[in-house]
């Protein structure tokens, strides 16, 4: 596996090469498809049955190796609450990437997936990378969306597409991994500039550089 | 003063059981693990222990121990009607009055839909000429036993179609109590210990021979005793309840209310005071009190049983499993079966409690609430004084907590005559005990909630209804009672009730987390849980929950920002600096009130401050979050100030609950005011803070004072205000402010933050000593600048008086005075 939790600490003292690219990403999808979840797993390696319902947002961050780039994802997990839409294009505005999340055993979830996905088209940045992500996938006795039909669905629109399971890990981690791979990994990756968001994210950019340094 | 204590009435003790274990991998329909048997019976629990009657042990507690062990803590006082058999006689009254009380028992039991099922004359105690049954909720506990791998049955006295329908999957009927009831008086008079000399399987034998019998069965018992005489000397009456209740066929026999009107029983309905259970009659304390101090004094449960040996710690090696296979099954972790249901009554010793409460005198039985006399208050004893001590020692220390009860119960029976002391009490502290009813006082809660809950809709199924059933699953589910399957379906019906009742509002994520801590204070009390919520979003959340509420968050959220800058100039200009603005982290802390953000303990003591305040306190609650996390925002930037509230630090309640209290007293009012705070409670006229767009709110990085709180802190407090005059010269010596300083706006340069370009007065604002800096301008003036310098400058404190130095122009008796004319 290619994730490595700790970032940049496990390299091998001072014999890396390599830059650092610093991602925006964002979590969009129906409430309880399990956002928070994946996200809890892909940074923490655990996963809560009660995990809370979110409010407003919540950002964490991680940091994976991929090849000589170490690639650290600002993670925005959003609340899925259909009242909470309203804030979601603070947290989508100048992503790199998203992640639409559904559940697999509700076939409504799908459908709202389908409506981030053409919200993004329209009003996030054009090169963002979007990828579906069908969540609890260990449940697929219940399954209520098939897997061709959210491939072709992904396969229409350009998504990346797994399908998911927060709950035994099952492609959690690949799915970070393959947007990685995805996204341009030229010295310049950092979100547009000019909005608050891009502001910020400059702000927070000065202080990856300078861990960025010590690897260089 | 003990003989108070010591009423025999007084008394508790436990039995233990085992809940049915899951097995290791079974999963719900959702995927998640089950919720274990032993929170729900937890859960049903709660409902027994709101049952209150003289002839039925009260229900007090449910401890959960390890593997699914459930201990049931419960009063205990009298002895069982068993013990008197064969030794006493007992006189056709005597008969009669147990019959009848036993009758009133159950009919509260069959009343709420509770069979007992466990009725046997062992469990019947009696204690003077008052009996009391115990274990009656065992069955109901266990959902008709079907959480529990043990029969709940008492042998001899279950009725014959226990056995035919198979002891574990019978529907619970209450005239199964009725056959158990007529075995009892058989027994009673007879005075014979029936089939005593039988083994278990052979008593089943007896009993489902009874079904063959075409004579009565009581004449059968009566024979088979050699007790034909005491038989036919039972009078008419008597003999024909019996026989009806041992009627073969259940549903020949009479239900409670049909016995109860039996003229046999006339004697006693007139003396009976406790027919109208509506009216509660006051009592000094009650044992589930006194079960509370018991266990501050150090008294528990658990260990007195491991004293008795009901539980015993095996090594853990015997725990394993024998054989774990792949697929990961285990075999031979199965527990004795006989062990699983322990049958014997463990009282619970209470001369601790007796020894620490000895010098309690007999008057702090009886505190009086009104104002007293100097004599009287001279001539009591001390109270006892806890006032310096730390919130948990208090809540842990049995007599403070004594005091406290005894006293607090006396103010909530006269509630709301006693609306007014009852806030003053709880200003010390609250009792934890009664925090339930003191915050519905608190809150205002009218005597007629439990109708108002009644009538509103709570099943038909609506839009919201999948929001509210995936968010209760995840709502502080670390507590046993919100986690049960009784928690959840009445946090669904006190939400779709609320949804119902306020069509104005909608349910936004969070709605849940609030209820909670009503809910899971008045567990048993559904409809004042709701009244609680229903008095607490108006004065606490107005708006917040309105469809489009952002206009009212994002004022909300810029007044925290102002206040962020009032009170810490330092850490507002970083989190200026780093754009690290409230709307990123704060909409969960305030829309809920903290609610989502804590665990259940830390809201409780949160809020008792909160219902004490006002809809600013949670600003201020917000405030002491940063104070304390404030080393580590300062030497933070964006992404490890966002992380750190992602993920919230411990954070310590008791200095949160300090620092708010001490900003929100020195802050005045109209700082944290809001367009959309509720009218009903407050009062505006021309000097208050009004007509303020949102976009120019956002704007202001200082707040706005209105000129109402400056003319009071000028009057009152002088010394706590600096006045800031940035009209030109002329104006100011014409007519200024009471001791106001003079900066014209024109004469100072904000190129730098330098405190020393304003000049001469630069010394008085490097040590502004808490005072309010009030900026007074007027049209002329730009009242962004300068505020803004002395933010960026760190000076605290600072605020703009709105509406310009013309509002105090009418004011009388004036607050200005000329320059000139000191001259
Ligand atoms: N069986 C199973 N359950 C999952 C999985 N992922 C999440 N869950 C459960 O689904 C519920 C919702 O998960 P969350 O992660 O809170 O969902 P969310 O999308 O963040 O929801 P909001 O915060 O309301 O938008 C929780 O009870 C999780 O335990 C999964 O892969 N398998
Ligand atoms: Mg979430």
């Amino acid at each position: 596996m290619a994730t490595n939790r700790t970032g940049t600490a496990q390299r091998p003292n001072g014999a890396t090469q390599g830059k650092i690219c610093q991602f925006k990403l964002v979590l969009l999808g129906e409430s309880a498809v399990g956002k928070s979840s994946l996200v809890l797993r892909f940074v923490k390696g655990q996963f809560h049955e009660y995990q809370e319902s979110t409010i407003g947002a919540a950002f964490l961050t991680q940091t994976i190796c991929l090849d000589d780039t170490t690639v650290k994802f600002e993670i925005w997990d959003t609340a899925g609450q259909e009242r909470y839409h309203s804030l979601a294009p603070m947290y989508y505005r100048g992503a790199q990437a998203a992640i639409v999340v559904y559940d697999i055993t509700n076939q409504d979830t799908f459908g709202r997936a389908k409506t981030w996905v053409k919200e993004l088209q329209r009003q996030a940045s054009p090169t963002i990378v979007i990828a579906l992500a069908g969540n609890k996938q260990d449940l697929a006795n219940k399954r209520m969306v098939e897997y061709e039909e959210a491939q072709t669905y992904a396969d229409e629109n350009g998504l990346l597409f797994m399908e998911t399971s927060a709950k035994t890990a099952m492609n959690v981690n690949d799915i970070f991994l393959a947007i990685a791979k995805k996204l341009p990994k030229n010295e310049q990756t950092t979100g547009q500039g000019g909005s608050a968001q891009g502001r910020r994210l400059a702000e927070g950019d000065a202080g990856a550089k300078t861990a960025g340094n010590c690897c260089k | 003063m003990i003989p108070l204590l010591k009423n025999p009435e007084m008394n508790f003790g436990a039995i233990t059981f085992f809940a049915r274990q899951h097995k290791e991998d079974m999963c719900g329909s959702n995927g998640l693990p089950l919720t274990p048997n032993s929170i729900i019976i937890y859960g049903r629990a709660q409902k027994l222990k709101s049952i209150n009657s003289p002839y039925l042990c009260q229900y007090l507690d449910i401890i959960r121990g390890k593997h699914e062990r459930t201990v049931v803590v419960c009063q205990y006082c009298g002895i069982p009607l068993l013990n008197y058999l064969e030794k006493e006689t007992f006189t056709l009254t005597d008969i009669k009055r147990i019959a009848y009380q036993i009758l009133q028992g159950l009919n509260i039991l069959h009343k709420r839909n509770i069979v007992h099922r466990n009725l046997s004359s062992e469990n019947v105690l009696l204690q003077g000429n008052v009996i009391k049954m115990f274990n009656y909720g065992l069955y109901y506990l266990t959902d008709n036993g079907k959480l529990v791998s043990f029969p709940v049955v008492q042998l001899l006295y279950a009725a014959p179609e226990i056995y035919l329908d198979g002891i574990h999957n019978s529907l619970p009927n209450p005239a199964v109590d009725i056959w158990a009831l007529g075995i009892i008086l058989a027994e009673l008079v007879l005075n014979k210990k029936l089939w005593n000399y039988l083994k278990v399987g052979q008593r089943i034998r007896k009993i489902l021979s009874l079904l063959q019998s075409n004579t009565s069965v009581f004449e059968r018992i009566a024979r088979e005793h050699n007790a034909y005489d005491e038989y036919t000397n039972v009078p008419d009456e008597l003999k024909e309840i019996i026989e009806s209740c041992l009627n073969i066929d259940p549903t020949k026999r009479p239900t409670c209310e049909d016995l109860l009107k039996k003229s046999i029983f006339n004697e006693f309905l007139i003396q009976n005071g406790y027919i109208n259970n509506d009216v509660k009659k006051f009592e000094t304390f009650a044992i589930s009190e006194l079960y509370h101090w018991w266990q501050l004094a150090g008294g528990d449960v658990l260990q007195e049983l491991k004293k008795q040996g009901l539980i015993r710690s095996s090594p853990p090696i015997l725990s394993l499993p024998h054989l774990v296979l792949i697929e990961g099954n285990i075999l031979g972790q199965e527990r004795n079966p006989a062990t699983l249901y322990d049958p014997r009554i463990v009282e619970m010793p209470l001369d601790a409690l007796y020894q620490r409460f000895e010098n309690i005198s007999f008057s702090a039985f009886y505190p009086l609430i009104q104002i007293k006399s100097k004599i009287i208050s001279q001539s009591e004893p001390q109270s006892y004084d806890a006032t310096g001590l730390p919130l948990i020692i208090k809540e842990r220390d049995p007599e403070y907590q004594f005091h406290r009860i005894i006293l607090f119960r006396r103010l909530l029976h006269g509630y709301p005559f006693t609306k007014d002391l009852i806030r003053k009490e709880a200003e010390k502290d609250i009792p934890p005990l009664l925090r339930g009813e003191i915050w519905a006082a608190l809150l205002d809660v009218k005597s007629d909630y439990k109708y108002r809950y009644m009538k509103l809709d709570k099943y038909t199924l609506t839009p919201t209804d999948r929001q509210i059933e995936v968010d209760i699953p995840r709502c502080h589910q670390y507590n046993e009672l919100l986690s049960s399957s009784e928690g959840h379906k009445k946090l669904k019906r006190i939400l779709k009730a609320w949804v119902f009742k306020n069509s104005h509002y909608v349910y936004w994520q969070g709605l849940d987390s609030l209820t909670a801590p009503f809910l899971y204070l008045n567990f048993n009390d559904e409809a004042k849980a709701f009244a609680c919520l229903s008095a607490f979003v108006p004065k606490f959340l107005h708006k917040f929950f309105l469809k489009d509420n952002s206009a009212v968050i994002e004022e909300y959220l810029a007044k925290f920002s102002q206040l962020i800058a009032f009170h810490d100039p330092v850490l507002a200009n970083h989190l200026y600096e780093i754009n690290f603005y409230p709307q990123l982290f704060a909409i969960p802390w305030f829309l809920t009130l903290f609610s989502h953000v804590f665990p259940l303990h830390k809201i409780l003591h949160l809020w008792d401050k909160v219902l004490l305040g006002n809809s600013s306190f949670s600003l201020h609650i917000g405030l002491s979050v940063l104070t304390q996390l404030r080393e580590r925002l300062l030497s933070s930037g964006f992404n490890e100030c966002i992380l750190l509230f992602s993920d919230l630090p411990e954070v310590d309640i008791e200095k949160c609950v300090t620092l708010s209290t001490e900003t929100f007293k020195v802050t005045p009012i109209s700082i944290t005011e809001r367009e959309h705070e509720n009218d009903e409670f407050r009062t505006k006229d021309e000097y208050d803070i009004s007509g303020v767009t949102l976009h120019d709110l956002k704007q202001e990085r200082y707040p706005r004072i209105s000129a109402r709180d400056v003319i009071e802190l000028i009057r009152t407090n002088p010394d706590k205000i600096l006045v800031i005059d940035i009209r030109n010269l002329i104006q100011y010596n014409r007519c200024s402010v009471i001791n106001s300083i003079s900066i014209p706006f024109s004469s100072i340069s904000f190129t730098e933050n330098k405190i020393e370009n304003v000049g001469n007065n630069s010394t008085q604002l490097e040590s502004t000593k808490d005072k309010v800096v009030v900026v007074i301008g007027d049209e002329e003036t730009d009242l962004e600048l300068f505020p803004t310098f002395l933010l960026r400058c760190n000076v605290k404190k600072v605020c703009v008086l709105h509406g310009g130095f013309n509002v105090l122009l009418p004011v009388s008796p004036t607050v200005l005075v000329s320059q000139n004319n000191i001259g």
